[in-house]
């Protein structure tokens, strides 16, 4: 124990071994391993146990879920047909609104929420758009990409490997923008 | 039923940790790229993994084969031309992914984060996948395999 940190003597064992513990479970969930680890068997098992498919490996995807919720939030309130995967055509799925959930519940527990406004929102908005459109050409956000080639899907690792040259270029475009 | 709460709670999961760990998926290979810092693509590199190992594992259990060794059956391109499809498709993706500041996922915790710009990314995102499957994708839909 530090010099610096001075409690009260009552208190200071319950005190070290919350912090203790608290410290512990804050390293593992700020390490990018466990979230890959968790994030791709969680995938995997929703996949396969929880009903989250016909199309192979689709526990988890922001684009293609998001493409359902949307789908069948109009063929249910508009009476459209428009398409949606086998697996959230009676039920829909929720991934998305999840996401947002969890990251907002972890960023108000870890005092991280605030509303920033970069600028730039018109760009953000046509980004958006094109992400989508090219997302559901190939067949899933990024993260299903690698969940996809994980999984033995051959279009899946053509896809990474066209991801991992788009996100070079990208990168080597930004570095240009920003020394010019 | 199970769908939805199966992956509500998977959501909920994924977001937290993804809050957490600043994880996105083309985060690490643009860092790399950038400052050749490692810790994102480390977890990508987990994931990939990861996924690999588990579905390998579910396939044990469940007694089922991939198809063609180690490669899923009914997932090869057609052609040349639905590789090509799938290449271009793809560097798209991953270049205006790069410059929008983050990959889909990563939006979707930034906007629970409270950045307006990745609201106004997620509007873009939810009009397209509207305007994809009512107009563009019969069109092009079973191009791509």
């Amino acid at each position: 124990m530090t010099a610096g940190t001075v409690s009260p003597q009552r208190e200071g064992v319950d005190l070290n071994v919350r912090e203790r513990a608290g410290r512990w479970s804050g390293k593992w969930a700020r390490s990018a391993v466990v979230y890959g680890v968790v994030a791709a068997t969680l995938a995997a098992i929703v996949g396969q146990w929880f009903k989250v498919s016909p199309p192979a490996a689709y526990g988890l995807c922001s684009a293609c879920h998001g493409r359902d919720l949307t789908d069948w939030l109009l063929n249910h309130l508009e009476g459209k047909k428009l398409f949606v995967t086998a697996a959230g055509a009676s039920w829909p799925i929720l991934t998305v609104v999840g996401l947002v959930l969890g990251a907002f519940a972890a960023s108000k527990r870890n005092g991280e929420f605030s509303s920033i406004n970069l600028g730039g929102n018109a760009r953000q908005f046509l980004y958006g758009g094109i992400v989508m459109c090219a997302a559901l050409f190939v067949g899933g956000c990024p993260t299903r990409i690698i969940i996809r080639a994980g999984y033995g899907d051959v279009a899946g690792m053509f896809a990474l490997v066209g991801v991992a040259g788009g996100v070079v270029g990208g990168a080597l475009a930004l570095r240009w923008k920003a020394r010019r | 039923m199970i769908v939805s709460i199966s992956s509500l709670v998977l959501g909920l999961i994924v977001g937290y940790l993804g809050q957490r760990s600043r994880m996105c998926s083309i985060g690490g290979l643009r860092d790399f790229v950038l400052v050749r810092d490692t810790g994102l693509l480390k977890g990508v590199g987990a994931m990939l993994v990861a996924a690999w190992v588990v579905f390998g594992a579910l396939r044990v259990i469940a007694g089922t084969s991939a198809g063609h060794g180690l490669l899923a059956a009914g997932t090869t391109p057609s052609g040349l031309s639905a590789v090509a499809a799938i290449l271009v498709g793809a560097v798209v993706l991953g270049f205006i992914a790069t410059l929008s500041g983050a990959c889909p996922l990563r939006q979707h915790v930034l906007a629970g984060q409270g950045r307006i710009g990745a609201w106004w990314f997620l509007g873009g995102f939810y009009v397209a996948a509207v305007v994809y499957t009512n107009w563009i994708e019969p069109h092009i839909g079973s191009w791509v395999l």
